[in-house]
């Protein structure tokens, strides 16, 4: 290859490769997943709530490890 | 120019400076021939980003130069590296691997990278990654602007995520080492599954002004090697205080394993069921011997179990509330749909809904298992586990399926280790162990906040046992 190739060509390069592959196999169609992702929200939200803690337990905002 | 034979591009970093000391070859000759082949071979694993071979060549002779004074840097002084596609290289694209941001450009560098470079340390490129770090959460190896991240081992197999390009480079012999992230196994992953040594380093260590944000309270930078000494070498340079960086410890690193604890005066946490129950059946042999590894080395190992916390549920709602705060101008300008992966435009959408009350509650919860994490440490200098529990998963096959019919253990075991050591901010090492279905797989070390030393104790003498991280893909 080039040392002056373009994005472009490397982009095509790439996907060249990819190309290779088994094609992946169909995802959902993209509303069924945005309804899993929110149903998803709402499940964790709530486990979330399941949790008692005690006022003191503060969030940890000022992270530090 | 010296023709270089291909055991260098397989050295670590005091071999290769050795021998650019020694006069061997020079720092041109060698980011020449690590830049050559990076861009010959990146292609064949969608590891490449972006080439910076005339700019490196360059820098290189600019390094020959100080290294003709005698003026020395340090071990990184002319040794050729990539980064991460999400780290800002002044005047250069940065697409942080998705589409919507592929002709974007910064006027500042990564500090990282500025660090890197003034020791002497040369870019030859910037490396792969699945789109925006994979925050949205993603279901194909495909999730990458530049193409599924396909492993040097086996090319039908995906190099972990998200710092993909990261440690498939590095894998093939493409770069000594390179700079990943991890918010929540970004660096481990792709280590255990292309046969690196990968190091998360303790939040708040590494500077990450510059780099993409996916997660303020959770993403990490690191390196990926060959070995845990040359992690060591790299963690020492781009360590340190910064105040362009709200999260900074401000904190250095000296790397000086000696001085710590040695590997017969530790005493180190694990679980059975890891082991016997949660690895694939294919990689137990490797594991098994890699446990029996650990304990040669007179390490005192002690059964434990991980607080009893909602890793996955914490995680989970922590990256994709700040993720999608984060990205919400993509996702609001409907920009999003340009990413290549459904399931994360999808989690980067839902994730704008997440309460208030939901995010707070988790970063409580948070609070709640850094406390229970740390008092593990009370009488335990580090904890083990498989990486991962088997190999690198098909690319062409979903990443959200649990590999065959394998039933889900009763007991956890440490098999949350990941995402409770990234909300703890802990640091940790992958180290490669051996081989399942031909194909590499590695343990992982957590240690306590700002005990790189010890894990890098414990990972030199892992590999003055094994020969495991010196082992090379054939390349076809």
């Amino acid at each position: 290859m080039n040392a002056k190739i373009t994005r472009r060509e490397l982009a095509a390069a790439a996907l060249g490769s990819a190309a290779a592959l088994p094609a992946a196999p169909p995802q959902s169609a993209p509303e069924d997943l945005d309804t899993v992702a929110k149903e998803q929200v709402r499940k964790n939200a709530e486990e979330l709530a399941k949790f008692d803690l005690p006022m003191s337990t503060e969030p940890a905002f000022q992270f530090k490890a | 120019m010296a023709e270089l034979s291909d055991d260098i591009f397989f050295a670590t970093i005091p071999e290769l400076n050795t021998k650019l000391k020694e006069k061997v070859f020079s720092a041109a000759d060698l980011v020449r021939a690590f830049a050559q082949r990076l861009e010959k071979l990146g292609p064949r694993y969608n590891a490449l980003a972006l080439p910076l071979t005339e700019q490196a060549i360059r820098r290189a002779h600019e390094v020959d130069k100080e290294l003709k004074r005698e003026r020395y840097r340090g071990p990184l002084q002319g040794i050729p590296y990539g980064a991460k596609d999400l780290l800002a290289w002044a005047g250069q694209p940065t697409t942080w691997g998705a589409r919507p941001y592929a002709e974007q450009k910064f006027d500042y560098s990564a500090t990282v990278l500025e660090k890197l470079n003034k020791t002497g340390a040369v870019l030859v490129g910037k490396l792969a990654m699945v789109e925006l770090a994979g925050g949205g959460g993603y279901r194909s190896a495909a999730a990458s602007m530049f193409g599924p991240g396909l492993n040097p081992w086996d090319r039908t197999r995906w190099s972990g995520g998200s710092s993909s390009g990261s440690a498939s480079a590095v894998a093939a012999g493409l770069v000594p080492f390179a700079i990943g992230s991890e918010t929540s196994g970004s660096i481990l992953t792709p280590s255990a599954f292309c046969g690196v040594t990968g190091l998360r380093p303790t939040y708040g260590l590494v500077s990450r002004h510059g780099a993409m944000a996916l997660s303020w309270t959770m993403d990490k930078l690191g390196p990926l090697c060959r070995s845990a000494e040359d992690c060591g070498l790299v963690l020492e340079v781009i360590a340190g205080g910064d105040s362009k960086d709200p999260g900074s410890a401000g904190k250095s690193f000296y790397y000086t394993p000696q001085y710590y604890r040695t590997p017969n005066q530790m005493r180190i946490g694990y679980a059975p069921v890891d082991f016997a129950e949660w690895a694939q059946p294919s990689a137990r042999p490797a594991f098994e011997q890699a446990l029996a590894g650990i304990r040669e080395t007179g390490a005192q190992l002690a059964e434990i179990k991980l607080p009893d916390l909602p890793y996955g549920l914490l995680t989970g709602t922590i990256i994709s509330a700040e993720g999608s705060a984060i990205f919400e101008p993509l996702i609001t300008s409907g920009k999003v749909s340009q990413l290549a992966d459904a399931k994360q435009i999808a989690g980067l959408k839902a994730g704008l809904e997440i309460s208030a009350k939901d995010y707070l509650k988790a970063m409580r919860i948070r609070t709640l298992a850094q406390q229970k994490i740390r008092g593990l440490f009370a009488d335990l200098d580090l904890l083990l586990t498989p990486s991962r529990f088997g190999p690198a998963p098909k690319a062409s096959e979903p990443l959200d399926r649990r590999p065959g019919d394998q039933p889900k253990p009763k007991d956890p075991g440490l098999s949350s280790l990941i995402p409770a050591g990234n909300l703890a901010g802990l640091p940790a090492l992958s180290l490669p162990c051996g081989f399942a279905d031909g194909l590499p797989v590695a343990i992982q070390l957590v240690g306590p906040a700002f005990s790189e030393n010890v894990l890098l104790a414990m990972g030199k003498e892992f590999q003055n046992r094994t020969d495991w991280h010196r082992k090379r893909p054939k390349l076809e």
